[in-house]
């Protein structure tokens, strides 16, 4: 009865709430919205589930109920609109200053180590011999320095990076955006192990990804193209055109920007005092144009040739970084000197923290599939030229089946693929237009596709703690569970992202790693990351353990047959020796959020032997507030389960 | 072809055996009955492949002291074969190339020839970024960025048999490293006694969530994860048969308390376990000496006498197992011949490696390293590449694993192979 008032004052709330949300609606009508899930076999229960374990991190307790409620279109389309207030969040993100910094401010205050070191000696603060000596002292002398000009390690720019990803998939109302965000980073990998590029992924992330993750493929494109983290990763910055094809007007500015320009250059080390970098290989680099085509649009049986892969390298030499930062200081200054305009007229494109410059393009004329690009170009013809990469059938279709691989299976049926690329061709490259596409289509609401995706180590941390309403205060503790389950977050090497198949997630390490997790985060062992199981139930006291079990699991797995599940752990709960061993082990180690256990009360029930002396039992457990350590066992083999595996 | 299922029948079996004994814990009387589980698949050959990440300056390991081009371009860093004083001098080789004295503990291996060096080994793609270096040596592939395996990982599939155990491909790295991306199972942990369910403080608990677990993934409808379920408790139940902990090495090896000898340590336990380990990974860190590298003390001297002790103790430890091992390390490119301002090395083209087994053909520093004069460098500063690193990594895989599928291995690369292994 009381959990009937509870859920009836939630409606109550939830209808207020669509009210008002519905007065920002318009944008998607649900018109071109209409899900086949009834033709399918679901419940509207079952097809929110379903919805929700697709597009968002994961349904919170009560969700499931909500959505079906809305109806699935409507809530689909305020996803796509993406416009949902996010106050809560947006408070706890404030804490982190850096999370707004442009790159040319990130560079300035959070310099590299090296770069550091170099200003610490140049500035005499630092004597150089003392790393030989002494290391502490030196040490010391270096975070004296740093404190004192306002300047602060990389890493917490990364900490405070990691922490704001985590943060937003667990707790942001627009989900789709950050499911999206995480989407297109992956599928325009870069990565923090390379040093170049590290500084740069925050605002990546930001400013190319996240705003671009529900526009045009295109513009996705372009702008990854240009940003400083994607051409240090895959080397673009450093190509330029051979010097028979370059420009001869601007010889005395192509050579000094050349010195100064080097300074932005790979390595930990590059300009450091005395370093010898005279000897810096200048010529075409291959690797973006390799990659845009192969990982970014065509795919690797996109139909380009070798030819096509250099042609195109030609195309976007000149691509490169406005000078910033310490090391960047002259090629600024020089730039000031000569000002935009005058630098526009020679053919500079200058545009936020991207410069194209024309002495380092390759002027000479260029084919890349089949398209003829006459001699004499410049920054506009690497425009024209992700342009049609962004327009090609076979973009269309790579894209929209790495698009069906993350939302409906590991092997999506051809016919949807087809149908989205379809949309992707027809609705240039509109990202909303493929997603509703790709959900309009009764191969999205088969049973084949339904709980088929394995949650990756990401999903797994995010959606248990959105499953149990978890309140995080040290996110940093989940990424390095993420990371020990085997997604090292930002930090993927290769240019081809994660693989996106539930082989790649399961192996032996990573399966026993995702059960101990389940196991720390439901016995509250997980230090930051708060959970309060009574809370979840309503403070309702589940009348006995095998009450427990079917609730809890009810509240983690909404919308799941759960009954082999539960015919499973049942004997766990009877195991007679159970309440008393972790009872014990809980009394002489309490977790952090562990409750002291009434233990007379379970010795005086189990020497008497009496009938019911587990509902007994485990109210004397409960009743001592807090989390019970038999419901921590049994919430965190939930979570470990095979099926809380799946989605 | 011995399929995945058959470790775990195996497995199955020793397990029904164990219900006739009653009561005793499967892995407990599994370690009774029998001491090695995978008896029909016993004595695997090992491959352990140690990455130096920072780049080793290779010029400092093994030194070719008769060259005065080297001893003029690092008046504070050139070291030399002759004892003056109380200084030690390099370990002469062979009248041309010394070992670093911190390096002493190879020496007998040399002499013994079952230690060969390869110098000016490294990579054709000339980058002198780590990262780039690093990824392509790891993919195999070094003019292209998108392939998407690593070569050990193509090596695993490459051994003739599906993967017996969870342990045929083991990175002893709490992420995965990019010799091992790729479809062929491998696993990385920088912890063995991570592998268990554990809870802290309340090992009864763990206990009985053990047994939940095993008992629904048994049960579950999805093919990989009740496969890979079984796997991972068979995997444990392997791993607690031995006190991990408490290991201690045979025959008096002292593992350095480092990262990399605490790695090669638990690579050893993995080994002598008989748990079908064939290819290994380890790391060691620190190799970028742009700053006061030193001589024979210093940072330098500190990573290769670590490298060096940390090897040679996994090969004491293996004692009758040697015959199986072999260990190979790599490293992403080498260093300037000029020391810096700084009093270190900057980033160059070539380095050396080593190769450590019975069935190396050792006791030779093997390449090309010509007079280090200004038109013999590379871009007039670096020792030159003279050996493709995949000539050398394909000769261990063939000889070592019988991997002979260069195509697969190292695709693109049409090269000669140098024979460091006997045969």
């Amino acid at each position: 009865m009381k959990k009937a008032v509870k859920y009836w004052c939630g409606f109550v709330m939830l209808l207020c709430l669509f009210t008002v949300f519905t007065a920002f609606l318009p944008g998607y009508p649900n018109a071109s919205l209409k899900f086949p899930y009834k033709q399918a076999g679901l419940t509207p229960e079952q097809a929110a589930a379903h919805l929700l374990s697709r597009f968002t991190y994961g349904a919170t307790p009560g969700e499931v109920e909500e959505v079906s409620k809305i109806g699935p279109e409507k809530w689909f389309a305020q996803q796509l609109d993406a416009q949902l207030p996010d106050d809560s969040l947006n408070q706890l993100l404030n804490k982190y200053d850096a999370l707004k910094l442009s790159n040319t401010e990130v560079v300035a205050q959070y310099p590299k180590g090296a770069q550091v070191l170099r200003m610490a000696i140049r500035d005499g603060v630092v004597n150089k011999d003392s790393v030989k000596t002494d290391r502490k002292a030196y040490r010391d002398q270096l975070q004296n320095y740093m404190q004192q000009n306002g300047l602060k390690p990389e890493q917490e720019l990364l900490r405070q990076f990691i922490n704001q990803k985590i943060l937003r998939a667990a707790y942001s109302n627009n989900q789709l955006q950050e499911v999206m965000t995480s989407f297109w980073f992956n599928h325009f990998n870069v990565s923090i192990v390379k040093n170049d590029c590290s500084q740069y992924i925050p605002a990546y992330e930001r400013d190319v990804i996240r705003a671009n993750a529900l526009g045009k493929f295109n513009d996705l494109l372009l702008a990854s193209a240009k940003s400083p983290a994607m051409l240090y990763y895959l080397d673009n910055f450093s190509s330029s055109g051979n010097k028979d094809n370059m420009e001869q007007s601007n010889r005395p500015i192509r050579r000094r920007l050349m010195q100064q320009m080097q300074g932005t250059d790979t390595g930990r080390f590059a300009n450091m005092p005395k370093i010898n970098k005279t000897k810096k290989a200048q010529g075409l680099n291959e690797n973006y144009a390799r990659e845009v085509m192969e990982l970014h649009t065509l795919g690797v049986d996109g139909g380009y040739t070798q030819q096509d892969v250099t042609q195109a390298a030609k195309v976007l030499t000149g691509w490169s970084v406005y000078p910033m930062g310490t090391y960047g200081q002259a090629g600024q200054k020089l730039m000031n000197r000569i000002g935009d305009e005058k630098l526009q007229s020679r053919g500079f494109v200058h545009e936020g923290d991207f410069l194209f410059n024309p002495n380092k393009h390759d002027s000479g004329e260029k084919t890349v599939l089949g398209h003829h690009f006459a001699a004499g170009g410049g920054y506009e013809e690497g425009v024209q030229l992700l342009n049609m990469l962004a327009h090609q059938q076979a973009t269309a279709r790579f894209i929209s089946k790495k698009i069906a691989v993350r939302f409906v299976s590991d092997n999506p049926p051809q016919s949807l693929i087809d149908k989205m690329a379809r949309t992707f061709m027809n609705k240039d490259g509109d990202i909303k237009q493929v997603l509703i596409t790709m959900v309009n289509a009764p191969e999205f609401w088969s049973a084949a596709a339904v709980r088929e995706k394995t949650k990756s180590p990401f999903e797994l941390a995010i959606g248990s703690v959105r499953s149990l309403h978890a309140d995080i205060t040290q996110p940093y503790q989940l990424f390095n569970w993420i990371n020990k389950m085997g997604e090292k977050m930002y930090y993927y090497q290769a240019p081809t992202g994660f693989p996106d198949k539930g082989q790649y997630w399961i192996n032996t390490g990573a399966l026993l790693n995702r059960m101990n997790f389940g196991l720390a985060l439901a016995s509250g062992r997980i230090p930051g990351v708060k959970v309060d199981l009574a809370a979840l139930n309503n403070h309702h006291e589940p009348e006995s353990a095998q009450a427990a079990l079917i609730t809890y699991s009810k509240i983690i797995m909404p919308g799941r047959k759960l009954d082999e599940t539960i015919k499973r752990l049942t004997p766990m709960l009877n195991d007679p020796k159970l309440m008393e061993k972790v009872g014990e082990a809980s009394a002489k180690t309490p977790a952090t959020t562990a409750v002291p256990v009434a233990a007379s009360d379970e010795m005086m029930d189990q020497q008497a032997g009496l009938k019911g002396k587990r509902k007994n039992n485990f109210i004397a457990m409960q009743s001592a507030s807090g989390n019970n350590s038999m419901l921590a066992q049994v919430v965190g083999v939930i979570i470990g389960s095979p099926e809380y595996q799946r989605r | 072809m011995v399929s995945r299922r058959g470790f775990l029948k195996s497995g199955g079996l020793a397990l029904l055996g164990v219900g006739l004994l009653g009561g005793i814990p499967g892995f407990l009387a599994e370690a009774a009955a029998s001491e090695k589980i995978l008896s029909p698949y016993k004595k695997k050959k090992t491959l352990v492949c140690i990455f130096q990440r920072g780049a080793m300056d290779g010029l400092m390991a093994v030194t070719p002291f008769t060259d005065d081009y080297l001893k003029a371009a690092r008046p504070n860093l050139f070291m030399s074969a002759a004892k003056s004083g109380t200084n030690n001098p390099l370990i002469d080789l062979d009248g041309r190339f010394g070992l670093h004295p911190a390096m002493k503990a190879f020496e007998p291996m040399f002499r013994e020839k079952r230690l060969g060096i390869v110098h000016g080994i490294g990579s054709p793609n000339n980058t002198r970024s780590h990262f780039d270096a690093q990824d392509y040596m790891e993919s195999g592939t070094p003019f292209n960025k998108g392939t998407s395996s690593g070569w050990l990982n193509r090596a695993v599939g490459l051994l003739g048999h599906d993967a017996l155990t969870p342990f045929t491909a083991v990175s002893m790295t709490s992420a995965m490293p990019r010799s091992f991306y790729g479809d062929n199972p491998s696993v990385a942990i920088s912890n063995l006694q991570d592998f268990a369910i554990q809870m802290r403080g309340n090992p009864a608990g763990a206990n009985i969530a053990a047994k939940s677990f095993e008992d629904l993934y048994d049960q579950t409808a999805s093919g990989l994860l009740k496969q890979t379920g079984k796997e991972s408790f068979e995997a444990m139940k392997m791993l607690q048969k031995t006190d991990i902990k408490n290991y201690t090495p045979a025959n008096g090896a002292v593992y350095p308390s480092s990262a990399l000898g605490n790695s090669l340590k638990q690579i050893a336990q993995l080994i002598k376990m008989d748990v079908g380990l064939e290819v290994a990974f380890a790391e060691s860190n620190g190799w970028d000496t742009h700053f006061n590298q030193g001589t024979e003390n210093g940072i330098f001297a500190r990573n290769v006498a670590d490298l060096s002790n940390s090897i040679m103790a996994l090969w004491t430890d293996l004692g009758t197992y040697q015959d199986d091992v072999t260990i190979m390390t790599m490293t992403e490119f080498g260093r300037t011949v000029h020391q810096n301002g700084t009093g270190g090395t900057d980033h160059g083209r070539a380095s050396c490696n080593f190769i450590l087994g019975n069935d190396v053909s050792g006791g030779l520093v093997y390449g090309d390293v010509k007079p280090l004069a200004v038109e013999n460098l590379e871009d007039g500063r670096d020792l030159t590449v003279t050996t493709d690193f995949r000539s050398v990594f394909s000769s261990v895989a063939d000889k070592h694993l019988a991997i002979n599928n260069d195509h697969i291995l190292f695709p693109d690369w049409k090269g000669d192979r140098v024979n460091v292994m006997k045969g």
